[in-house]
């Protein structure tokens, strides 16, 4: 067990696990302590961050993913995670989760997939299965469930994987192969709420999960596999694509710019906007 | 000696392309000019113009008035603009616009020539020699040029109007232009932006440079992002920008926000456009300076400019990056398309072209990146460049950056950072101030105004009236010592804006306790001329 500090999180959460997968993934990481950002959103899962000894951008409600673009393509010197939950990351944060897949940058997506709206009190999330009765929605769900694995491998994502918090050391292997992984690598946690999902519960997802030996690497057979979701649940890498080629990023970060540079950007051709 | 020369017609008609290579030619054979432009929100049809005021003398606004030339691309350029031409103007009728187009398609074997042949004749108008003229373009377009000039030769019109060139060595820019030019020497090394007129050409220039210079741009998906990717940047260690117009900056609003708890340095230009919503979007106001001024949930410390020239532009920004650094805040560069479309020439010699070179202090495990000091500001500093962790958090903070609800904390961080204001209004810019300091009325303007108002005013006073001006490029903060040197009180103060409201007079009030007597207000869409404010302050004043 990690010393114990204090969280915002319920007792049972999901996420305690998680952290202590992270600190031990940040041990053996072959990257210094200091090279490593976490950026993350808002909600519980997004404070990951604050209970971890790591540099942290924790920002805005879904913008999670836009510092990261931003800090790798200042800094591709540094290992960007972000962090965030199934809320922020695919609700709020949608649009963000798909453009940032198309930019082809090595940086690794974490979230914690509860299928719930915690710090708000038990809202349906993008996730939430359609029909589930909460508060918000006390006829039910109206919405279909977003699957984040089949949509991140439809937007060319190279590494996409499903990990469970009721198993740490499987968990730790997928997050640390995530993040050597060179290439955008996300891992969906299955992270039971014990506040607000009485149905994904720990031992609801020990009856269903089963491991995947090797990762698949037809996209086609690897979205099939994303879409088996109720008896049967695969955790493990599900696609894994090592030839699709990450971007490029110009080193500038300390790179002097000089008076010559900016001279020669004088009576430049105006550019017509209509 | 000046000539002014409107051409219009269609969108894709060419009338952009005659714009943009006079500009160039103008440019290179050192002639004083300004163009601006009056376009509509599509890309082919409807009725746009382009206006040049080329002058022996640095010209900076529309004269207004009457034209010496209007070039008829389509039937509505007679319509609408034949009536303002001066007696003795030169009328180029859409038959003799396509007279142009038919000769130059068979001569050179594609109508856009035509664009260029075009070119040679208001070059010929104003007394440029073909041998001139062939100095200033690439090989290809000599033949197009010598064509127009022919044209001219052959109308009778060679020569109507001649300008004599400057003497001082002459550079061109349009207003984004400034203000990215100013961004580099502020040493803004990221971008991140999504395309809105008329912010766009600022992206533009910022991706331009990317090609060559350790700069980086990013087109983002929206403008939320484009923020957030520019803070995420900043944090990492470089300086960062986004452009916008108005509604862009609608959408960067938390970003701002988040700028200013997290004391995330950040430049944000908005080049405003006529609103609400989607308004007129390829038309200018001075709509936005209230939605700035309070843009972004919370309380925390900003400075907004509003340059008014060029050389006020690229000060301005070069400077709006050294404050948001120093200061750890969001700091605004607010223009319009008015300025970000017109494309004018400066002396060389005034442009600055220091850069500003940014520092990497170094500190170890200790470090606190929010730590209470004196004046409020914590040391700065980048992931990964010690053993120092950067900790930053949206939420409110302590001096670690760790989440705290502690009432006393949040105190202490507010007043902090609230702390920053006292030493911003220290180092305030003041005000430009023109003509005599006993004059009976001042004019106060902000902005891309500052140009316009200071020529009616001249004019003015060439008349036998007493009126001064005193422009803001800095609208926010105001402080006392902007206007106590010059004893306003005295004066009849009258407060030129292109806003429905009068926004700038307002804040004048509640900042500085002065009333405006009269405010002189437009919000058509259009810029004011200098003849059109001269008729309106002539009313005013006497």
């Amino acid at each position: 067990m990690e010393p114990k500090i204090e969280t915002g999180w319920c007792q049972g959460c999901g996420n305690f696990a998680i952290r202590d997968v992270l600190e031990k993934v940040l041990r053996e990481l072959p990257v210094p302590r200091n090279k490593i950002v976490f950026t993350s959103g808002i909600g519980q899962a997004a404070k990951m961050p604050q209970y971890l000894d790591v540099n942290h951008f924790n920002g805005l409600h879904g913008r999670s993913l836009p510092p990261a673009v931003g800090i790798k393509l200042a800094r591709p010197d540094l290992t960007v995670i972000a962090y965030s939950g199934d809320g922020c990351m695919y609700g709020e944060g949608g649009n963000h989760f798909i453009q940032t897949l198309r930019r082809r940058l090595d940086i690794t997506i974490l979230v914690s997939e509860n299928q719930v709206y915690g710090l708000t009190k038990g809202q349906s999330s993008p996730t939430t299965g359609l029909a589930v009765k909460n508060d918000l929605s006390p006829g039910g769900n109206p919405n279909l469930s977003l699957n984040p694995l089949a949509l991140a491998i439809t937007m060319g994502a190279p590494f996409v994987a499903r990990g469970f918090a009721g198993d740490k050391e499987h968990l730790k292997g997928l997050i640390l192969e995530a993040i050597l992984f060179k290439g955008t690598a996300i891992v969906d946690i299955l992270q039971p709420c014990v506040s607000f999902n009485k149905v994904n519960t720990y031992a609801w997802y020990r009856e269903r999960v089963f491991k995947l030996e090797n990762p698949l690497t037809d996209r086609y057979e690897a979205i099939r596999m994303a879409d088996l979701w109720g008896e049967k649940i695969p955790i493990g890498v599900i696609y894994r694509n090592d030839e699709a080629p990450c971007r490029e990023i110009k080193e500038i970060f300390q790179v002097p710019l000089t008076k010559a540079d900016v001279a020669s950007r004088l009576n430049m051709r105006c550019v017509m906007m209509r | 000696m000046e000539f002014n020369v409107l051409i219009g017609g269609e969108g894709g008609q060419g009338a952009f392309s005659v714009e943009l290579e006079l500009t160039e030619i103008l440019t290179k054979l050192n002639y004083h000019f300004f163009a601006t432009k009056h376009y509509m929100s599509r890309i082919r049809g409807g009725h746009n113009f382009h206006m040049l005021r080329i002058a022996d003398h640095p010209v900076h606004a529309l004269r207004g008035g009457k034209w010496e030339m209007v070039a008829a691309l389509d039937d509505e350029t007679e319509a609408l603009h034949k009536p303002d031409l001066r007696e003795g103007g030169i009328f180029l009728s859409r038959a003799m616009t396509k007279e142009v187009g038919e000769e130059s398609k068979k001569l050179f074997g594609e109508i856009r020539s035509a664009n260029t042949v075009m070119v040679g004749i208001v070059l010929a108008v104003i007394g440029v020699t073909p041998e001139r003229m062939a100095e200033a373009t690439e090989p290809g377009k000599v033949e197009y040029l010598k064509k127009g000039s022919d044209f001219a030769v052959q109308w009778g019109i060679a020569g109507a109007f001649p300008v004599s060139r400057a003497a001082a060595c002459l550079v061109k820019f349009d207003g984004n232009q400034a203000l990215a030019f100013g961004a580099l020497l502020g040493s803004c090394r990221f971008m991140a932006g999504y395309p809105m007129t008329p912010g766009t050409s600022i992206l533009h220039y910022f991706s331009d440079a990317a090609q060559d210079l350790p700069v980086h741009f990013e087109q983002a998906e929206d403008e939320i992002s484009a923020i957030n990717m520019a803070l995420g940047a900043s944090y990492a260690g470089l300086r960062s920008m986004v452009a916008t117009s108005g509604g862009g900056f609608a959408l960067m609003q938390e970003g701002v926000s988040l700028s200013g708890i997290t004391e995330t340095p950040i430049v944000v230009a908005v080049a405003q456009r006529p609103g609400p919503a989607t308004g007129l979007p390829t038309r200018t106001e001075q709509g936005d300076l209230n939605f700035l001024l309070y843009a972004g949930h919370g309380e925390f410390p900003r400075v907004l400019f509003a340059p008014g020239s060029i050389v006020e532009t690229i000060e301005l920004a070069r400077k709006a990056f050294d404050l948001a650094d120093r200061y750890q805040i969001p700091v605004f560069l607010l223009t319009d398309q008015y300025f970000a479309d017109s494309v004018q020439v400066t002396e060389e010699e005034e442009i600055p072209l220091e850069v500003i070179s940014r520092e990497y202090p170094l500190f170890d495990a200790t470090y606190k990146r929010y730590r209470l000091t004196e004046d409020g500001i914590s040391p700065l500093t980048f992931p990964g460049l010690s053993d120092a962790l950067v900790r930053l958090d949206s939420d409110e903070h302590d001096e670690e950056g760790k989440i705290t609800e502690d009432p006393d904390m949040r105190k202490r961080m507010m007043d902090k950072r609230l702390k920053k204001m006292g030493l911003l209004e220290q180092e305030a810019v003041l005000p430009t101030f023109y003509g005599a300091g006993d004059a009976a009325a001042v004019v106060l303007c902000w902005g891309s105004n500052r140009l316009i108002v200071k020529e009616a005013a001249e004019r003015l006073n060439a008349d036998g009236l007493s009126v001064c001006v005193l422009h803001f490029g800095q609208v926010y903060p105001l402080t006392p010592a902007m206007i106590t040197p010059y004893h306003l009180e005295a004066k009849k103060r009258i407060c030129v804006e292109n806003n429905a409201t009068g926004q700038f007079a307002g804040l004048l009030k509640r900042e500085l306790g002065m009333a405006v007597d009269q405010s002189v207000l437009k919000y058509d869409g259009d810029c004011f001329t200098v003849e059109e404010l001269c008729r309106t302050l002539k009313g005013l004043l006497t």
